[in-house]
């Protein structure tokens, strides 16, 4: 069964309970734990800078319009070019079960 | 202002990531902190032939389980903090004495919280392995701490080796 992830830009979403997500050696690393594992050998993720700065703000208290704010006066590129990649990777993490929904 | 990249979210196969030995330890740590056990590609050759280079084991936390003789344990290795899988050849005065199961050297004083976790599985060309975790482990353990492993083994490997080669397929 396939999970449509539907995002908006006015949700609130974070880092599921069920995630190992450590920086190493400069790089973001992210184990998801399924069934009790965590699989390092076929289930490991990595983000590079710009994906990091998302995550990074991705607390369940900012909404991904505020992110999209920040992200925006911080790296120079094309509002909308940053809304789809923001977008686009948190529909990927929601699919995943990496990011959740926060209430 | 900083130039963009585009976000990258790229899925790796562990044994394409090369993780060093103490960053594998970090994340091994933090995932069996949640009371998961963790499933990776081990290297080396110090547990052949019970587990080879580039079979995958899973380490489980120890929840309060005491390791005991014969067991295989993931430990922080005291001098170079990298991640070591040996067995438990004996157990003294509150630390695990280890040794690799293919290796002759002196073996190794564990403390307890060196001790990340409990080998449990064994998994080779995606089958998984049983031999060496079962019962089997004590006379191992035994054998190892005596050092008659490697000689008693290294023969019965061969002769079992000819035997299959000679078998019809």
């Amino acid at each position: 069964m396939s999970m449509e992830a539907k995002v908006s830009l006015d949700g609130l979403y974070k880092v599921s309970e069920d995630v190992v997500a450590r920086t190493i050696e400069d790089e973001l690393i992210i184990v998801p734990l399924v069934a009790g594992i965590g699989d390092l050998e076929d289930e490991l993720f990595t983000l590079n800078e710009t994906g990091k700065a998302i995550w990074d703000r991705l607390d369940g208290k900012k909404t991904l319009r505020d992110i999209l704010r920040e992200l925006s006066a911080e790296f120079e590129a094309p509002a909308g070019e940053i809304e789809q990649d923001l977008i686009g990777l948190v529909e990927e993490l929601v699919k995943r079960r990496i990011l959740i929904a926060a209430a | 202002m900083g130039k963009r990249t585009r976000p990258e979210f790229s899925l790796v196969k562990g044994s394409e990531h090369s993780l060093s030995g103490p960053a594998l330890v970090q994340l091994l740590g933090a995932v069996l902190d949640k009371g998961a056990a963790v499933r990776f590609q081990a290297k080396g050759f110090s547990m052949s032939p019970f587990i080879k280079n580039k079979d995958v084991v899973t380490i489980s936390p120890l929840q309060g389980k005491r390791p005991g003789l014969g067991h295989i344990i993931a430990f922080v290795h005291k001098e170079t903090d990298g991640l070591c899988i040996h067995r438990i050849v004996r157990v003294k005065d509150g630390f695990y004495v280890t040794k690799g199961d293919n290796i002759s050297e002196t073996a190794e004083c564990v403390p307890r919280e060196n001790i990340l976790g409990l080998l449990t599985r064994v998994e080779r060309t995606g089958k998984e392995v049983f031999l060496g975790l079962g019962p089997e482990r004590l006379v191992i353990a035994f054998l190892g701490r005596r050092g008659l492993l490697l000689p008693l083994l290294l023969p019965v490997w061969k002769l079992l080796r000819a035997i299959v080669k000679r078998s019809p397929s």
